[in-house]
């Protein structure tokens, strides 16, 4: 976990988030297994994972909505959750701000009186109100909506209220629970682009769970990989990606050729020599002084392939599939079948002969 | 069933320590908290668990004891217990076979009723389709006592009015006597048709029409494709819409009192009331055939709802389809003139008899000897005993309605969406009114409240709280409704907004529950207004209601003036219809 962040040490004393070994049990299901991690002020973090991973129930804990069994949660350095201080600051009390997956846009209300109501809790003055109000549905382009009953809004307008609301009565953290898994995915691409703009706008310190590595990787300071209860990797989109330190974060985050074999010895220039099952030998660098494995996770879009007679390793086109941004090949080489991302530009007829070729520093050394 | 969630293993002490640590640290304006902490919580799910086991459970408790009371059926607690009231009742089959007979005959017509009405108004495209289908709540709304009058008016002998007209035609004996099984049948399967008809057009809806649609697209023809894929996907629904309506059959009273009585004719409920209220009473008997009674029926729903479950196939998926309806040409016009006659022999044809009725002095439809009058709506409205019935019984409507909604509120919201342990402990005891029979709850609540030392027998105290125990199911379905409706993130949201648990529950709870809060006051109080099988146990002389009282002056005194009362008390339930209506329709398009 080596990573640079942007934003001072999260680990310090000025993390505006911390969690310290957070363990949450529904009945004797385990959901979260003894999870820590600290989020500095102005960042935000995304919970990656695949449903039932724990992210969604790590994200209540800190809103205050579900009762963990054990561990401590901070926010802004005071202790909201602990268990061994008995500890336990209700929901309304944290001072956090919530977008629901479901919008949760109270449907007897305008959009105005959605939006206020955060403020309207902490009595804030009328005026105050209505600038806050103005301020934030300007914010996400709805202010021309502000007296529109609720019930009578699309999803995606529904969305942006949501978000209004959130932010109306300036919260020092934002949670965000899966907010754009129920828009269609062209809304989904603009959403996800007005989001990071606006947290980065009103410097506010956000974690955000989602299941898709894609906006994961797109909106966030830094991620973390959560699977069965766990973290599985903290770490910043392009490390994640580069060098994903656990077989789940390989296959689950980007797309990943996983080739088995074990390390036979040292290679040239510093690297490995890993030896596929099928006995195919190839370079891998050493990263993090590793020097065993049995795992190689190589990315489909970092391999290149030529026509045949180049320096690299023969192969067949199997199958070519058009995607738009991107074509995939599916093509046979001595270790089996390897899955190949390769720009639309790049053409190669189906059963054509190839010449294969990656980095050693693109072949990621597993357990 | 206390510490569940807050039990086993936990690395801190009591929830309340935790609850006391959050509330000193958050200042002392904060109490509202505390309330959905475990410790508090728990403390009001047990009250209400012991008032309503109490209310719920202790009128039963009465009624095993007493049916197995052989000594003087009049003391309690019981010298000697045996089962002989039980035996008996094998002994003298001729009321089980009574009841048998008229249950079976009803049950066949009520859902050859609702067969065809649910086939025609979901499967076929007939003009006026959505009216039709909104109509077809009418009949459940007009109850069968309603519905026993009128047909004794329409169909009484010699003086019925189809009857007089048969006569006057020139035939010599009566068209056919209402006062008979048959009569008792009609009567009743034309009201449980509604009941048989709401659940087959549900089971049709809810098929995926693309099931016939494949059909049909792999080659099979119309015919085929209706027994092999229609029918089979059907059957369970209509299956199991015949045991419930047979089981409400057993159980039913109203129609089987007003046109059985006066032939003597019995059915077990018929029984029950005879042997509790003839003297000397037998108590004894009387709790042994509600028992029994109460039995059968759980038995029988127990079934309906296992063949639902089990035989339902894939066609039970939440979702309502709207099924491609069928292109009838000519044939529409004789199916809705049979979909529109059902409507007219079960609302139009009964009401206007009542009418035609109640502002005659002696009813006819021989048109020189109709003496049209006013008397009867005067007497009704101010002969000594009828007017304060119709005020008891507004009063009870009302004041129970008004009590029973917050307190059923509160056990809805604490049942569907506190999450507490014992939840479901708690629903099952709260929905048993809704397994025994009402006359048969009457009895128990009668005889429990006869030897309990606090004096509000025959007092209106007595029958607002029997009133409130027998409709805590409906209240609670009513409510659960829209409980579940509501996203636990809407209220969610409130608190992470700052809102305190006061505030949420004012704010946004409230105001989402309250279109069902509205619709279970209607229903309680229009259920209230016509209650006839706890009234006729409870009444007193001072403490007179409506349903009982016009069953009365149907016995004893003339059918113009019960005529009236029961217009009455239609028209008062119709109001409150078109309120829940109203309210109903704003719900729904308030979600579209």
């Amino acid at each position: 976990m080596s990573d640079i962040t942007p934003h001072a040490d999260p680990r310090g004393t000025d993390a505006r988030i911390e969690v310290r070994d957070l363990v949450l049990r529904y009945g004797d299901a385990t959901a979260v297994d003894g999870v820590s991690f600290a989020i500095a002020p102005g960042e935000l973090v995304t919970l990656l994972g695949p449903s039932g991973c724990g992210k969604t129930s790590t994200l209540r804990a800190i809103a205050g909505l579900e009762t963990p069994f054990s561990g401590t949660i901070r926010l802004n350095g005071k202790t909201v959750w602990s268990a061994t201080e008995r500890r336990n600051v209700p929901a309304e009390k944290r001072g956090v701000s919530m977008v629901f997956q479901s919008y949760a846009i109270w449907p007897h209300m305008t959009v105005a009186e959605n939006v206020a109501y955060g403020l309207r809790v902490r009595k804030a003055s009328a005026a105050d109100i209505a600038s806050n109000v103005d301020r934030v549905l300007d914010l996400v382009q709805m202010r021309r909506f502000a007296d529109r009953p609720a019930s009578k809004l699309s999803g995606g307008q529904q969305q942006r209220v949501a978000v209004a609301r959130a932010i109306a009565f300036s919260p020092t953290v934002l949670l965000f629970d899966e907010p754009l898994s129920n828009l269609d995915a062209k809304l989904r691409a603009e959403m996800r682009v007005e989001l990071r703009e606006l947290q980065r706008r009103l410097d506010i310190t956000a974690v955000y769970v989602t299941h898709d590595q894609e906006e994961a990787l797109a909106i966030s300071d830094r991620v973390i990989v959560m699977n069965h209860g766990r973290i599985e990797q903290i770490g910043v989109p392009e490390t994640l990606y580069a060098t994903p330190a656990t077989r789940f974060v390989a296959d689950f985050v980007g797309a990943a050729n996983m080739i088995e074999g074990e390390v036979t010895g040292p290679g040239r220039a510093g690297t490995l020599r890993f030896e596929t099952r099928t006995g195919l030998p190839l370079e891998v660098a050493a990263a993090d002084g590793r020097r065993t494995g049995s795992l190689v996770a190589l990315r489909s879009s970092y391999i290149q392939i030529d026509r045949a007679g180049g320096a690299g390793i023969p192969g067949t086109i199997h199958r070519r599939m058009f995607h738009g941004d991107f074509i995939q090949y599916v093509v046979d080489w001595p270790a089996g079948q390897l899955i190949v991302r390769r720009p639309p530009t790049e053409h190669h007829d189906e059963g054509s002969a190839v010449s294969i070729s990656f980095a050693p520093e693109h072949c990621v050394l597993l357990d | 069933m206390t510490n569940g969630k807050s039990g086993a293993g936990r690395p801190i002490a009591t929830a309340a320590e935790v609850d006391a640590y959050a509330t000193a640290e958050a200042g002392p304006a904060s109490w509202l908290p505390r309330l959905r902490m475990p410790l508090p919580r728990t403390w009001i799910m047990l009250l209400l668990l012991v008032v309503c086991g109490a209310l719920i459970l202790y009128p039963l408790v009465f009624l095993v004891t007493e049916s197995l009371n052989i000594g003087d059926p009049q003391v309690f607690p019981p010298e000697e217990l045996g089962w002989l009231n039980y035996t008996d009742l094998v002994n003298e089959p001729h009321v089980l076979l009574n009841t048998l007979l008229v249950a079976c005959i009803a049950t066949v017509l009520a859902v050859l009723f609702g067969f065809v009405q649910a086939w025609i108004l979901t499967r076929t495209a007939i003009p006026g389709r959505a009216r039709l289908e909104r109509l077809m709540e009418l009949p459940y709304y007009m109850t069968p006592l309603i519905g026993a009058l009128a047909w004794g008016v329409l169909l009484g002998p010699k003086t019925g009015l189809v009857n007089q007209a048969w006569r006057n035609l020139g035939f010599g004996s009566d068209l056919f006597d209402v006062y008979s099984p048959w009569g008792i049948a009609w009567v009743m399967a034309l009201f449980e048709g509604t009941v048989a008809f709401v659940m087959i057009s549900a089971a049709m809806k809810s098929m995926d029409p693309s099931l016939e649609e494949s059909s049909r697209v792999l080659g099979a023809g119309k015919l085929r494709t209706a027994l092999k894929v229609t029918l089979p996907l059907v059957a369970p629904g209509v299956l199991s819409a015949t045991i419930f309506v047979f089981a409400e059959m057993l159980g039913s009273f109203a129609a089987a009192f007003v046109l059985g009585i006066p032939g003597r004719f019995y059915v077990i409920t018929t029984a029950i009331w005879q042997a509790a209220l003839s003297y000397p009473p037998d108590y004894g008997r009387a709790a042994a055939m509600g028992l029994s009674l109460f039995g059968a029926m759980v038995i029988t729903l127990g079934l309906a709802k296992l063949i639902m479950r089990k035989g339902s196939y894939a066609t039970i998926t939440g979702k309502a389809f709207r099924p491609r309806a069928m292109e009838v040409g000519a044939l529409r016009w004789p199916l809705l003139g049979i979909a529109w006659g059902y409507i007219i022999l079960a609302v139009i044809l009964p009401l206007g008899a009542l009418c035609l009725t109640s502002f005659q002095r002696f009813a006819t439809v021989i048109i020189s000897q109709m003496q049209f009058t006013l008397a009867n709506y005067e007497t009704a409205l101010a002969m000594g005993s009828l007017a304060p019935a119709f005020g008891n019984s507004l009063l009870l409507g009302i004041v129970v309605a008004t009590i029973g909604v917050p307190v059923i509120g509160v056990l809805a919201w604490i049942i569907y969406r506190a999450r507490l342990p014992g939840a479901a402990a708690m629903e099952f005891v709260l929905m048993i009114p809704q397994a025994v029979p009402r006359l048969v709850f009457g009895l128990g609540l009668l005889w429990a409240w006869i030897n309990i030392p606090i004096p509000i027998y025959g007092t209106l105290w007595l029958l607002g709280i029997a009133y409130f125990t027998v409709f805590i199911p409906l209240g609670l379905r009513t409510i659960a409704g829209v409980v579940l409706q509501v996203d636990p993130s809407l209220e969610e949201c409130a608190r992470v907004c700052g809102a305190s648990w006061g505030h949420q529950m004012r704010t946004v709870t409230l105001p989402l529950l309250r279109p069902g809060l509205v619709a279970a006051w209607l229903l309680i109080f229009i259920a209230s207004v016509r209650e006839l099988g706890v009234s006729i146990f409870l009444m007193g002389p001072h403490s007179k209601v409506v349903a009982p009282a016009i069953v009365n002056s149907w016995l004893s005194a003339s059918s113009e003036l019960s005529a009236a009362m029961a217009l009455l008390q239609t028209a008062l339930v119709f109001v409150a219809v078109a309120i829940l209506f109203r309210v109903a329709r704003r719900v729904r398009g308030a979600e579209a």
